[in-house]
């Protein structure tokens, strides 16, 4: 598909997808996903249902094939695609047709009136969930975290902006991190924390367990929660879990409902992304092997993209590199060591994830 | 549970037998008076008290409108919670009330917008207003055979998937299920922007309950329709705290019923504190079955209740309502079985002989995790090095959607006095002497809950939060909880 131009009438996502991330950082990957979609079927003039969801379909295989780690973002469209089907095999009243017809244009308008609603709505739930934040963090509390998580961050911060809670922030920060810019990296929201007189201490991933005994509870964000409500999320997270759980800390994961996502992985290695936490290297004999080149400890993440859909047809790439997966390593926390996961609308356990999902899917 | 309650002494049974001659403002200060005093305590008498409080503002509340009620509702159970925060049944009765009011309110607000269509954003099954089995009879005919059905409900959301319909459960908010315990459901993000109360609650819940998915238009239309059938809320309310003041009441021979399924012959059973629930339980048991009671006896602010209970089959000083005075208690021993009083200190020594562990609660919370008598965390720690089943026995009265941040908070402390005698002044003088009468025991130490709805996972208790409390109820006393600390 990418191999060859896009015929001019198409609609490029991988582009609009690239530019709304670009354009706002506050906007997450899945909603990103979303918004790009529904701009695609704002371009294209479909007939009938099937045409469309066949449109939506290539276009989400073209998505996710352009980055390396689709798990995010494919929270995103497979929320979206649910919706548009269940919406269109049982329509309620006001987007039926007198004659009883599924009225698809009807579907089709809200959806593209409503297109601006998604960030906004997405917005609001972070910052819900940020509120109850202060239920989470008591006075006193010393708080590890790491990673660069949006919501995190605005936990944080709206914890800082009562001014009546004292707390303290361990920061887990990794000195070689590729992605250290931007407004949500983990420099930036450590400095952001300091400005606010929150005393946050930066330690390496190195340092975790030591660091643990003095640290009250842990909070992460998280990149995707998965069906069994264990987490996706940056690599270093799982070990936070691990050490955690030994030392009884509790693990709380903040994170908006947008990002559940249908898929179970069975451990570390079972993850719908090509990435390789050991790399194993040789060099020819009486060679000496540099590990300069070699990113974060020889994480590497493959460039070549992985399609989560079963259909192989798309197999092309889009020979763009996404510059911000690929220094991403993730890995995959099992909900055992979760003690709760905050979201917009409450603490959840993580066995209720699952029925979140089922609910839209069956 | 003082020892010189007298039955002139302020407590349930007077507090009760008082609310039909005072009026509804004084009996209200009175009960407040009462909890702080900790005159009324514990769940159970906490409950009724509270349900039939409860009843009188209803009674006596003047006027058609829902949303009014539920304001008064809210109010007074403001009052109530923060006079005292740690009898969390008080909150969960005061929000089944409200989830009851609003439940009933929709019912109405739907009869009339079938035609109106207010549903945007659920198109599953579930959520399908129009199939939701009507308040009146889903109670009547589910209370009567209570054991049954709830097992269905406990097998999880995976049978879900077969129905298509969440399973009923067979108790007094049945149609209740179809909150989703997110509140939202993961379309939220897609549901329509016309809705007034949108701004206020995150996204449009698209529970068909709730008018918030209506159209303003529709709601007008309502508005006018609907007046004649409001008529009938205060009764249609009344008649549902009826019903949960017999859940109250029968919850524990519900969960009586289910005692063969967890009790097998010859076992040996250790159990902690006087608890009517398991007092119950056993007694089912025992009817059918011999087996072996190891009790502990919960010094220093249970023991003599224990020591009662096992002699008399009841607490000496427990406060009985009318209708369970004419009810026979036996103790276990009469029932054939062997009982065996040990001391707290013991258990660890004893659970490598214990079958299984059943524990009455406090309260329960969300997460699973449960506050019981001081001791219960020392049994269920024991348990689990043993890897000894440990089964909770509560009502679902005691389920609260309270959220456990901050575990120290929900700890109560009580007397010292208990622990060392105050004229023993040279101990006191020198040391300091701490009573407290909860502990905290977190979900993974619980194996099963078993609930006047059946046996559930403590990972399953989430589920049964969402089916009893509207979830703009449970942050009623989030902030009115802090308040009153």
């Amino acid at each position: 598909m990418a191999t060859e131009p896009p015929p001019p009438d198409k609609y490029d996502i991988v582009a609009a997808y690239q530019r709304l991330l670009a354009n706002d950082h506050d906007l997450t990957k899945p909603i990103a996903a979303i918004e790009a979609l529904v701009d695609a079927m704002a371009t294209t003039s479909t007939e009938t249902v099937s045409e469309t969801l066949e449109t939506l379909e290539d276009h989400i295989r073209t998505l996710k094939s352009s980055v390396s780690n689709p798990i995010s973002l494919s929270a995103g469209t497979d929320l979206f695609q649910r919706y548009l089907i269940t919406t269109l095999n049982r329509p309620s009243a006001d987007l039926t047709s007198p004659a009883g017809a599924v009225d698809f244009d009807a579907i089709r308008n809200q959806l593209l009136t409503n297109r601006g609603l998604f960030a906004s709505r997405a917005k609001a739930h972070r910052a819900t969930i940020a509120q109850s934040g202060r239920n989470l963090i008591r006075d006193g509390a010393r708080v590890l975290t790491n990673g660069g998580s949006r919501v995190v961050a605005a936990l944080l911060r709206s914890v800082a902006e009562t001014g009546s809670v004292r707390f303290q922030v361990v920061y887990v920060l990794d000195p070689d991190a590729a992605s250290q810019e931007g407004e949500w990296s983990g420099p930036a929201i450590v400095a952001m924390l300091r400005a606010k007189g929150i005393p946050v201490a930066t330690i390496p991933d190195s340092a975790v367990a030591g660091a643990l005994a003095e640290i009250d509870l842990i909070v992460v964000g998280a990149e995707a929660i998965v069906m069994n409500g264990g987490i996706i999320s940056k690599m270093g997270t799982y070990q936070m879990g691990l050490l955690g759980n030994i030392k009884h800390k509790p693990f709380y994961v903040v994170a908006e409902s947008h990002k559940f996502v249908r898929i179970l992985p069975a451990g570390q290695y079972d993850l719908p992304i090509k990435q390789r936490a050991i790399d194993f290297k040789v060099g020819k004999e009486g060679e000496l092997v540099s590990i300069e080149h070699e990113s974060q400890g020889g994480y590497t993440v493959e460039d070549e993209a992985v399609d989560l859909s079963d259909s192989g047809a798309s197999g092309g790439k889009t020979g763009k590199k996404d510059s911000d997966n690929s220094e991403n390593p993730v890995d995959y926390t099992p909900p055992n060591l979760i003690s709760g996961i905050l979201t917009e609308s409450g603490v959840l356990t993580p066995s209720a994830v699952s029925e979140e999902l089922i609910k839209i899917w069956f | 549970m003082s020892h010189s309650m007298t039955a002139q002494a302020p407590g349930l049974s007077s507090y009760l037998k008082s609310l039909r001659s005072t009026p509804v403002e004084a009996s209200i200060e009175h009960f407040i008076a009462l909890l702080k005093r900790r005159q009324i305590r514990n769940s159970r008498p906490c409950a009724l008290a509270t349900t039939q409080l409860l009843i009188q503002v209803v009674k006596e509340f003047k006027g058609k409108d829902a949303d009014k009620l539920l304001r008064r509702i809210r109010d007074v159970g403001r009052r109530l919670i923060a006079a005292q925060p740690r009898e969390m049944v008080v909150g969960n009765i005061v929000r089944r009330v409200l989830g009851l009011i609003r439940e009933i309110k929709d019912d109405n607000a739907d009869g009339d917008s079938n035609a109106v269509n207010s549903d945007t954003g659920s198109p599953l099954p579930h959520h399908d207003s129009f199939n939701r089995p009507q308040l009146a009879s889903s109670i009547s005919t589910f209370m009567r055979h209570g054991a049954l059905p709830p097992m269905e409900s406990a097998s999880g959301p995976e049978s879900l998937a077969d129905s298509g319909e969440l399973p009923h459960r067979p108790a007094l908010f049945s149609s209740h299920t179809s909150y989703a315990p997110l509140g939202t459901s993961l379309f939220g993000l897609f549901s329509q922007p016309d809705t007034p109360s949108n701004t206020s609650t995150p996204t449009g819940r698209h529970s068909p309950i709730g008018k918030h998915t209506m159209t303003a238009s529709a709601l007008e239309r309502i508005g006018e329709s609907t007046i004649l059938k409001r008529t009938n809320i205060k009764a249609e309310v009344l008649e549902g705290m009826n019903e949960l003041q017999d859940e109250l009441e029968q919850s524990d021979d519900q969960i009586a019923a289910n005692a063969l399924d967890h009790i097998h012959s010859n076992e040996i059973i250790l159990t902690h504190t006087a608890s009517t629930s398991v007092q119950k339980f056993l007694l089912a048991a025992a009817k059918k079955r011999k087996f072996t009671v190891v009790h502990a006896e919960a010094h220093p602010n249970d023991h003599d209740a224990v020591h009662a209970t096992i002699l008399t089959g009841k607490k000496r000083d427990a406060e009985v309502i009318s209708e369970e005075a004419g009810e026979r208690w036996k103790p276990l021993t009469a029932a054939g079985i062997t009982v065996v009083l040990i001391p707290d200190s013991h258990v660890f020594a004893i659970m490598a002989r214990v079958n299984k562990v059943i524990l009455a609660t406090h309260s329960v919370l969300a997460n699973g995790g449960l506050v019981a008598a001081a001791g219960a965390r020392v049994i269920a720690s024991a348990a689990k090095v043993h890897r000894t089943p440990v089964v909770v026995v509560t009502g679902v009265y005691k389920l609260s959607p309270v959220y456990p941040f901050d575990i120290d908070e929900l700890i109560e402390y009580g007397d010292a006095g208990n622990v060392v005698p105050y004229d023993d002044g040279d101990f006191v003088d020198k040391v300091d002497v701490d009573n407290p009468l909860y502990d905290y025991v977190p979900p993974d130490l619980v194996d099963l809950y078993v609930t006047n709805l059946g046996g559930h996972a403590p990972s399953y208790l989430y589920r049964i939060v969402a089916d009893h409390y509207h979830p703009d109820d449970i942050n009623l006393s989030g902030a009115v909880e802090r308040e009153g600390k």
